[in-house]
């Protein structure tokens, strides 16, 4: 056999059997002389491949096993440069440490951006010493490292000193004393004398090393029973014995309340369909929300029901044995198979508390600032610094003698209720790390095409050559909301020669040209995956001499474009024929929705494009532009009216926008106002998006990048069906055109908002549109339920969204197909692009989550609408600023809200009783009664909290709809306004100021905050453990798809 | 537990190797006197011994002989210390019976049994330590030991499985490679023709990867059949050492 030479050695294991017996194991192991090294100072030609360690640092470092294992937080920071992680040290992170910390060690050694090495030690012929007899394997494996660094430092030929840091003194005194070149020292010490400007690197240091000496002083009594090991865990799986699933905690009652969902295939049981509960903490065992579980059905007589009553704040838990629900399948953790933890923010308590807890040692107990999480055990000596701080803690393990997880402190992030703290703290709660482009990239960037005043960008001629050049052809426009900086998608249309045909163009900007695969813009743009827009800023995905210049289809200069064109036929609108292809564009007007609206509607208003212009000439172009736009109106709605017919559903979301007077304060909330122009250019979107799956998925079957919508599950809309029981409609939810229809006719002729909140209802009990690799799914899965399509993907938006980058790639790779019969470079695998779905599925749900949590902003007293009857107290809808609460008809002394004859409400004694579409007050003044759908004015104020989020607080005013005729109520609110109008303010001067240096000419006022917020909501659909939880939310009502394309184009 | 890593991200398997070498092939004829042909074979840590006997009359019944060719049988066994585990195995049992009609159907393929009709030849394997790719090393020794036994053969029969892991398939599979639940195939080739005697897949695959699959087995099966090659012509030499005198 040829090939390099290999030894052949043997390896003895002694494992544990199935059966738990011990089992001697003979393993072979090759050795060899040719393992590549990885570093660019390499004097053996080793064949390296990919990343390779940088030259110019002034040592590399081998950490040891327990370093690794321990402090691999510590070599995650970038400053660190030359680490040399060793195979031994890194099978022993992947088989004591578990999947998540080695997948972090794995991302961490794939990153560009770190700059480490795995070198494969155990296979190198001269690095490998097998294990002595009676030798301990941490001694074997410190060994094992020693070797490999000694041989490491031989390879380079002396060229670079190679230190070793490990936390075993022994092998210190052991090994320094040989030596040969090899320093080897501990951590602490590396640190200070390598790093001591990195403060967070050794604060990092002491915080873990503290918890982890605590940890081997722990008590010994048991709090929890213990976790089934993993293997019995399998086997009760198979049988059916136990359950997996994911964990997630009622954020209203955290400490009772958990329930699991059964993941996919599980769910064979069908008299289990719903969710189990887990109630209380002994049962839940100490599991943490969104922890993969394991569990086993009680008993059914030791079943119980959820909790109805509403609660007020957290903490104080009354078993209200009357309120609970029918009992529904219970459960209790027997063991977890995948931890999911993450960074969480906590507060620190104040002093005073904080001393009578740490008497027995430096302990405490922090609360962190998802209500989900349980408090967290910290060892800290820096207490007294830390009071009233935000702080990022990790946490480390739970054992079962502690009734509190253990954790580590990370970062400090400030001062609790400072802004810049806060919207931090938002972030991170939702993993959202945006750090400041790097400087590598800023470097980078320099290369690329400038664009600034004395040095004009300009277009290369073997680009112009190449491209169809529509400049001079076309009349390309584009609308957007109003400030729009990212113009990424723009429209033309015109009737062709002979007037047979119709020419319909979307064209989309060309962001893949500049965004090379690749390259550290890539690299960067795919870990971001999107642009997250916060309420007065946003973290773009590209940076900006990209995504608001260069990518930015602005009008009236030469910009590059991805263009799907079809011919339609004038009179039937069928499609004829379709072109793909790069091109060439100039838009001629930049327009936002309300002028495209008001134009339409043959308004007189001015046009800025053609301001400048005069007399005829100017009322020819307005009457082509305008010609343009009802053209585009009817092909509009003629698609809009094929989908319907498909059983497209029309689904209800409330958008507000926050409007800003001249000193960037927040004036009012305005909810967004439908105009049929948003749905025009919507639906012209969503048919590109079809026609490019389309494409795409025909020319590459296995490995096309897809969105889909998977239909919802029917018991999800049991609410739905209830609630318009109520008022008098059926709800037929078999297929989505049904559903369209009947959602169609639940019409109030009195009340329009009984419709719409009805369609909220369907909204929320929608599944999210995913995702998906062509080749991981079967083609019946791919239809897109709310869009009634058969195929979908996202195109339009690639300055936002790095899945439509994807897309770009594989639509100019299909081209090339069709061109030239082969492709330049093979595409990515069907597993890959699957893997890549699945990471902007997870980064599109967070970004969703965060933009709900950055929109809570009320105004006092307001009209709500009843739309969910709980034991004490009803749900109710504020359609004025989109948001949802409870509200309360019972105090916590047990009185009632009595109303009296002009409708003002009163606390009384008396009783509440509950019907399924009722509530009834009943007092000494008389009953009352309150119904779905019926209107009651309430008062909104904000209930502030030291550790968490700041709550919404609902009080009942009157049982009459509220007057639209604004009270002097300003004051009552004040708390969030303020706090958000502080935010505003601040980070618009703060903005300002940059933008002052670099663009001075943008002017400032029109820029609105909330403008481009929208096209995060598209995925549709409320999460849906928000439902199975439909109580005090404060949720936004996330929006439908076409919404979305709305305000992407 | 997380799973085993079968291909690490920088392409070494679990004991070293890279996704298209073979472990060590060792191998030995004539190891026993009595018999008509016979060999000891490694493949790595799988170890199996192979004996021939025949071509001779049919024993037993008459009625199993054919009148125009030789009747091959054949009969696989474990040893009992074969496994981590030690496990009496008892004769015939599903799996070593399956085993068996799998080694006679390949070597029906490849011995010239028509130079031998009316008459029988026993082929006897017995795995003495299993490491994964059992057939294909009982395939190899038994190749063995009927050049051994001198008996004409169409070209060696050599045998290599393999697997398929994340995208790339995987030569020769170790024992722990084999229990990870992958696909594993098993295939036997006539090397210098290219024909397939025999070609075994128990999991799922999906189609597209089936050709590189089967392109990686015949690779290896070509890489065991040198050295089998370098074997025989090693036991000659010294065999005719031995004889010129």
């Amino acid at each position: 056999m040829e090939g390099p030479i290999m030894i052949k050695t043997e390896k003895v294991l002694h494992l544990n059997s199935s059966k738990g017996r011990k089992v001697r194991v003979v393993r072979e192991h090759y050795v060899r002389e040719q393992v590549p090294c990885g570093s660019s100072l390499c004097q053996a030609d080793c064949l390296n491949d990919g990343k390779v360690l940088s030259g110019d640092v002034t040592h590399y470092v081998v950490p040891d096993v327990g370093v690794v294992r321990d402090f691999l937080e510590i070599l995650e920071f970038r400053e660190l440069q030359g680490i040399v992680f060793t195979q031994t040290a890194y099978q022993s992170v992947q088989h004591t440490r578990g999947r998540r910390h080695y997948n972090r060690l794995r991302a961490l050694l794939k990153d560009p951006r770190h700059d480490c090495v795995l070198f494969a030690n155990e296979f190198q012929q001269y690095c490998y010493c097998p294990r002595d007899k009676g030798e301990s394997q941490d001694k074997w494996h410190t060994r094992n490292v020693y070797n490999a660094a000694v041989w490491y430092y031989n390879h380079l030929a002396g060229l670079q000193p190679v230190v070793m840091i490990t936390e075993d003194n022994d092998a210190i005194s052991e090994f320094s004393a040989l030596n040969s070149g090899v320093y080897v020292i501990s951590t602490r010490e590396y640190l200070l004398s390598f790093w001591p400007d990195l403060q967070a690197a050794h604060d990092l240091y002491n915080s873990i090393a503290q918890t982890l000496q605590e940890r081997e002083s722990e008590g010994v009594e048991k709090v929890y029973t213990e976790h089934l090991p993993a293997e019995v865990l399998e086997a009760g799986i198979k049988s059916g014995r136990y359950i997996q699933g994911i964990l997630s905690v009622n954020k209203h009652r955290a400490q009772n309340e958990a329930f699991v969902r059964y993941e996919g295939s599980a769910s064979k049981n069908t008299e289990l369909n719903s969710d189990v509960l887990i109630n209380g903490a002994k049962l839940r065992n100490r599991a943490v929300h969104g922890d993969m579980v394991v569990i086993e059905l009680l008993p059914r007589n030791e079943w119980k029901g959820r909790t109805m009553a509403l609660t007020e704040g957290q903490g104080e838990e009354q078993p209200l044995e009357e309120t609970q629900s029918q009992p529904m399948p219970s459960g209790r953790v027997v063991g977890i198979l995948q931890r999911n933890w993450r960074d969480y923010v906590v507060t620190f308590p104040p002093l005073e508390e904080v001393q009578s807890q740490s008497r027995n040692s430096q302990k405490i107990l922090v609360i962190p600032w998802d209500y989900r999480i349980p408090k967290i055990r910290i060892s800290t000596q820096q207490a007294e610094a830390l009071q009233d701080q935000r702080v990022i803690v990790r946490l480390d393990s739970w054992e079962s003698t502690s009734v509190y997880p253990s954790g580590h402190c990370v970062r400090v992030l400030g001062k609790a209720g400072e802004l810049e703290t806060e919207i931090q703290t938002i972030l991170l709660e939702n993993c959202i790390h945006v750090p400041p482009f790097s400087e590598a990239q800023m470097c980078y960037y320099k290369k690329m095409p400038v664009n600034t005043e004395e040095n004009r960008w300009q277009m290369a001629s073997s680009e112009v050559s190449s491209r169809r050049d529509l400049r001079d052809t076309h009349l390309v426009f584009s609308i957007d909301p109003k400030g729009c900086e990212d113009v990424d998608d723009t429209l033309s249309v015109r009737t062709l020669p002979g007037g047979k045909r119709l020419e319909l163009g979307v064209h989309i900007a060309d962001v893949t040209y500049f965004v090379r695969e690749g390259s550290l813009t890539d690299l960067e743009a795919r870990s971001r995956a999107t642009t997250y827009y916060l309420a007065d800023r946003r973290y773009d995905m590209l940076p900006a001499v990209l995504s608001a210049d260069l990518c930015s289809l602005l009008g009236g200069v030469d910009r590059y474009a991805m263009s799907v064109l079809w011919e339609l036929d004038a009179e039937t609108l069928d499609v004829c024929t379709v072109w793909y292809g790069r091109t060439l564009i100039r838009s001629s007007y930049q327009l936002h929705y309300e002028l495209a609206q008001s134009l339409l509607n043959g308004e007189e208003v001015e046009v800025p494009e053609l301001s400048q212009l005069k007399g005829s000439q100017r009322d020819q172009k307005l009457a082509k532009l305008l010609q343009a736009l009802e053209t585009l109106t009817r092909v509009a709605r003629h698609l809009r009216a094929q989908r319907d017919k498909g059983g497209a559903l029309e689904l209800e979301g409330v958008e507000v926008r926050a409007q800003l007077d001249e000193e960037k304060n927040i004036t009012a909330l305005v909810p967004k106002q439908p105009l049929e122009v948003h749905e025009t250019v919507a639906e012209c979107m969503i048919y590109a998006n079809h026609w490019v799956a389309r494409k795409i998925q025909e020319s590459f079957p296995h490995q096309a990048l897809l969105r889909h919508h998977p239909p919802p599950k029917q018991d999800f809309f049991n609410h739905l069906i209830d609630c318009a029981k109520a008022r008098g409609f059926s709800i037929d939810t078999r297929s989505n055109r049904a559903l369209a229809d009947s959602l169609e006719q639940a019409v109030d002729p009195q009340d329009p908002l009984v419709n719409r909140l009805l369609r909220m209802m369907a909204t929320q009990a929608m599944s999210n549109a995913l995702y998906f690799s062509t080749g991981a799914c079967p083609e019946e899965q791919y239809y897109h339920y709310g869009l009634a399509l058969d195929r979908y993907t996202h195109f339009t938006s690639p300055i936002r969204r790095y899945a439509d980058v994807l897309v770009h790639r594989l639509l100019i790779a299909a081209i090339q197909l069709e061109k030239e019969g082969s492709l330049s470079k093979p595409l990515a695998s069907n597993k890959e692009l699957e893997e890549l779905a699945q990471h902007i599925n997870n980064k599109n749900r967070v970004m969703k989550l965060q933009d709900k949590d950055s929109k809570t902003d009320e105004r006092c007293v307001a009209d709500a609408v009843i739309y969910a009857v709980r034991a004490n107290g009803f749900l109710a809808f504020i359609p004025q600023y989109g948001v949802k609460g409870a509200v309360y008809l019972k105090d916590r002394e047990g009185q009632v809200v009595s109303v009296d004859g002009d409708g003002r409400c009163e606390w009384k004694a008396g009783t509440l009783q509950r019907y399924p579409d009722r509530i009834s007050s009943c007092t000494s003044t008389g009953t009352h009664t309150f119904y779905l759908f019926s209107h009651v004015t309430v008062r909104i104020s904000v209930e502030p909290s030291r550790c968490h989020a700041d709550s919404l607080c609902l009080e009942l005013v009157s049982n009459k709809p509220h007057c639209p005729v604004q009270p002097e109520s300003q004051p009552a609110g004040r708390g969030r306004s303020e706090l958000v109008q502080e935010v505003v303010r601040r980070a618009e001067e703060a903005s300002l100021q940059a933008e002052r240096g670099r663009k001075p000419k943008l002017s400032r006022e029109e820029r609105q905050f909330r403008q481009s917020r929208t096209p995060n909501l598209y995925v549709l659909l409320q999460e849906i453990s928000e439902l199975a939880l439909l109580d005090l939310s404060v949720c936004q009502i996330t929006n439908t798809e076409e919404q979305t394309c709305t305000a992407s184009s | 537990m997380a799973g085993l890593e079968l291909l690490s991200d920088q392409g070494y398997r679990l004991d070293g190797r890279r996704a298209c070498e073979l472990r060590k092939v060792q191998a030995r004829t004539s190891v026993f006197a009595q018999a008509d042909g016979s060999a000891y074979l490694e493949q790595g840590n799988t170890k199996a011994l192979a004996v021939v006997y025949g071509p001779h009359e049919t024993r037993g019944s008459r009625s199993k002989s054919l009148h125009d060719r030789a009747v091959i049988n054949c009969q696989y066994s474990m040893a009992t210390f074969s496994t981590a585990e030690r496990k009496r195995r008892p004769h015939g049992d599903r799996k070593s019976s399956e085993m068996s009609l799998h080694l006679k159907q390949t070597f029906e393929a490849a011995v010239l049994t028509e130079l031998y009709p009316r008459s029988q030849i026993d082929i006897y394997v017995k795995i003495l330590q299993a490491d994964g790719g059992n057939y294909s090393a009982c395939v190899n020794a038994a190749t063995l030991a009927l050049v051994d036994a001198g008996i004409p053969m169409r070209d060696y029969v050599c045998a290599c499985t393999a697997g398929f892991v994340e995208d790339t398939p995987l030569a020769d599979l170790c024992h722990a490679e084999e229990s990870g639940g992958g696909t594993s195939l098993a295939l036997a080739l006539l090397p210098r023709s290219g024909n397939i005697a025999l070609l075994q897949m128990d999991a799922r695959l999906h189609q597209d990867h089936l050709d590189a699959l089967i392109e990686a087995a015949m690779t290896a099966c070509k890489g065991v059949s040198k050295v089998l090659d370098g074997v025989v012509r090693q036991h000659l030499e010294e065999v005719s050492v031995l004889t010129r005198d």
